[in-house]
């Protein structure tokens, strides 16, 4: 566990340094419906440490960094005109292709400077989980920074993102905030992409603050909201990753938008009046029930209609009962069935162990020859045969079992289904017409009174 | 007048060429095209065939070569190609949709200019069928880095010899020579390198990816675990925790890495286990001084050798 501690902390700490700058930069980027802007910067900062390495610079060194600042700065001066040209072309499609410019570039990039690859799939995948002591020094040291200027300049920032047209402000005021706004912006992403990736930045930047706004448009509110949640998802997708084997960055994406859907859910079933609470809780159940009615009828008809396709939820129902195909097979079939299962497992198994013997003789005792090594070889190809040949004993069975077991189950499930449809759909309109006769009934008595 | 334009294109694509770092090889009186797939099957191309042959890679070295997407200049490379070699296992798997869309019969598998090179060799690792791929690899049957054992080379280069003798039987003579002068060399030198890693028989080690088992066998060396087990997803911190700890109790002695991956779980490990992280050379020409074949073995083995000897003795 002690391993396990020290291998969560440091990402633990630099999750929370991202949350605290991201989620605020969030907040603005949210007002200013540029929420592609993070990746277009980024991705142009990428371009300009791919370009310093195609020069011959490595990506950590000082030449490597001011490269990637040039082209953020120029990204930034792009984002500035943006609102210049929005009666043009929509911001979004600008950054959008600005984007996917900055990327198909450094693709072209990196082709004639292959050994800079690393770093491009760096950027895409990140790598949280090994942030050093140093990096995460120096990314504290740049936040601070960052943090202090944004503090100092929040009143007239923050009123530059809110408006599309500041009144009281001159072009040139709005146009040196908004580039004073996006270097910043440019210069934090830049750096926790390199680390991060584009898509667990993405996660920081946004979904904290989407959080903090499903409940208030007082950023003094959202803010310790979507900081507070921030943190939670990043412990939990941390914790998640280590527990259930999984890759950190892509566990914490998935964290993030859980947290977001439990809020949401919140936001309905909690903080809202009596009378709503009731009526969401209606609306949410009647649609859980109408998707699963709908897709078990899908599911059954496509059973019935084609029984030996894949056949996803009948798979799950199986899975879940116990009731794998076996049982609607007759006695024969049902050996059969069976022991092409044990077989299949039988002939892996050897694979394995060969495939374990022959690592062993590489660097124990005696090496095995060549001729040796292309029997085992010749063995394994054979096993693999045999257990091919299981397989699809297999799959003609469970097409067998599927044929047998559409009537048996596919039948009822498609009526139970359906009828269950039906009953929401009159309840439905039923209640429909009920408020329609109180209302007009309503209208009567108002007007008799 | 559009076929003078597609002249002048394919011109130009051929002075690029070389700008691409591919290797191409291409002396005055060539009479044999050969294309391969990655550089190292390349230079083996050029060993066999010398000045009868020019020689055309199309996988740029020190890229992912299980991700390389082929370009329109590379079909262009492959029609024309008398003699086309790959690597198989599914390690070039792009190929094959590459030749189906040129259609000619002689590029494909049974054609007179295919040669798929693994045929042959003593094969390492064959999967069973599961879905997972444990072993470390995407696709293929068994692990496909075979050309990283020196001794394979023997059966590689008999392979390309006789496709060569079968395309231009009159030049056998000189084929055969080229090939025995090639086997003389590497006999000399495949005594050195085992000399060189004797010491480290045993000795147990972590790589990035499954692309040593060859490597491994010649030179019994224990490749016990790998820093990413399924290739392109990032390992987890449950992985990197099991894997530090059973690096220490098996003491693992360094860390393999290959150039075009990130670095930074193998840092991590390296770091944790206090041992080296040893960049190797997967292919030729994907690290400065590894031109052809033999620098390939010879880069690897003395990079190897150097991070396992002790502080006193290192060899820089």
């Amino acid at each position: 566990m002690s391993d396990a501690l020290s291998f969560l902390l440091l990402p633990f700490a630099a999750s929370v340094a991202f949350v605290l700058v991201h989620a605020y930069l969030g907040v603005h980027v949210l007002r200013r419906k540029v929420v592609f802007a993070d990746l277009a910067l980024a991705q142009l900062s990428a371009l300009g440490a791919t370009v310093a390495f195609a020069v011959g610079h490595l990506p950590s060194s000082t030449a490597g960094f001011a490269y990637a600042l040039l082209f953020t700065t120029i990204g930034a001066a792009l984002l500035t005109l943006a609102r210049h040209l929005a009666r043009f072309v929509s911001q979004e499609a600008f950054v959008g292709i600005l984007y996917v410019f900055a990327t198909a570039a450094t693709v072209l990039v990196v082709d004639r400077a292959p050994q800079g690859a690393e770093h491009v799939k760096k950027i895409l995948m990140g790598s949280i989980l090994t942030v050093t002591p140093r990096e995460l020094a120096s990314l504290a040291a740049l936040y601070a920074i960052i943090a202090l200027l944004h503090w100092l300049a929040r009143r007239p920032l923050l009123a530059i993102s809110s408006e599309t047209a500041p009144a009281g402000r001159s072009v040139l005021a709005v146009s040196i905030w908004d580039f004073l706004f996006f270097l910043s912006f440019g210069v934090v992403v830049a750096s926790s992409v390199s680390i991060a990736g584009v898509l667990l930045v993405f996660s920081f930047l946004i979904v904290p603050a989407v959080i903090g706004s499903i409940f208030s448009a007082e950023v003094r509110v959202v803010l310790p909201i979507a900081w507070g949640t921030g943190i939670v998802a990043s412990a939990v997708g941390l914790v998640g990753a280590y527990m259930l084997d999984l890759p950190t960055g892509a566990a914490m994406v998935t964290a993030f938008t859980l947290l977001l859907v439990l809020a949401g859910i919140a936001k309905a079933l909690v903080f809202a009046g009596v009378r709503e609470r009731r009526a969401n809780l209606r609306v949410a159940a009647r649609a859980l029930l109408a998707v699963a009615l709908v897709l078990i009828f899908a599911s059954a008809v496509w059973l019935l209609v084609k029984p030996t396709a894949d056949q996803p939820l009948a798979a799950l129902f199986e899975g879940a009962t116990g009731m794998g195909p076996e049982h609607f097979l007759n006695a024969g079939d049902h050996d059969i069935y069976e022991s092409a299962t044990r077989d299949m497992t039988r002939f892996q198994g050897e694979v394995d162990q060969l495939n374990a013997r022959e690592k062993a003789a590489r660097f124990q005792s005696e090496p095995l020859s060549d001729e040796e090594i292309r029997r085992i070889a010749s063995y394994q190809q054979s096993f693999n045969e045999m257990a091919r040949g299981e397989r699809f004993v297999q799959e003609v069975l469970r097409g067998k079992a599927r044929a047998r077991e559409r009537w048996l189950v596919g039948l009822p499930a498609a009526i139970i289904a359906l009828s269950g449809l039906g009953w929401l759909a009159r309840r439905q309109r039923w209640r429909h017409s009920r408020r329609r006769s109180a209302e007009t009934g309503a209208s009567r008595n108002s007007i008799a009174a | 007048m559009p076929a003078r334009i597609l002249g002048l294109l394919i011109t130009a694509a051929a002075m690029a060429a070389p700008l691409s770092g591919a290797i191409s090889v291409a002396p005055a009186s060539a009479t044999l095209r050969v294309v391969a797939t990655t550089t190292d099957l390349a230079t083996l191309a050029a060993a066999v065939g010398g000045e009868l042959v020019s020689v055309e890679s199309i996988v740029p070295p020190a890229t992912d070569p299980e991700a390389f997407e082929p370009r329109p200049g590379d079909t262009d490379k492959v029609r024309r190609a008398a003699l086309l070699v790959r690597v198989g296992l599914g390690y070039d798997y792009w190929l094959d949709a590459l030749t189906q869309n040129i259609g000619d019969k002689r590029l494909m598998r049974g054609g007179d200019a295919y040669l798929d090179a693994s045929g042959g060799i003593p094969l390492l690792e064959i999967r069973g069928q599961s879905v997972t791929n444990e072993g470390g690899h995407s696709h293929g049957v068994a692990n496909p880095h075979y050309w990283l054992d020196p001794e394979n080379a023997v059966i590689v280069t008999a392979g390309i010899a006789e496709a060569l003798v079968r395309l231009a039987p009159e030049q056998r003579e000189r084929i055969v020579a080229n090939r025995n002068r090639f086997l003389a060399e590497l006999t000399m030198r495949r005594k050195r390198w085992s000399d060189r890693l004797a010491p480290f028989a045993g000795v147990k080690l972590i790589a990035y990816h499954n692309s040593w088992p060859y490597f491994a066998r010649r030179f019994r060396l224990d490749v016990i675990d790998f820093v990413e087990p399924r290739p392109g997803v990032a390992p987890s911190p449950a992985h990197l925790a099991r894997l530090i700890s059973e690096g220490r109790r098996a003491q693992v002695r360094a860390i393999l890495h290959e150039p075009y991956e990130p670095e930074d779980a193998s840092r991590l490990v390296a770091r944790k286990l206090e041992v080296p992280l040893v960049l190797l050379a997967v292919s030729v020409d994907s690290v400065p001084g590894t031109k052809d074949y033999f620098a390939l073995i010879e880069y690897n083995v003395a990079a190897l050798a150097g991070a396992l000897s002790p502080p006193g003795r290192q060899v820089p």
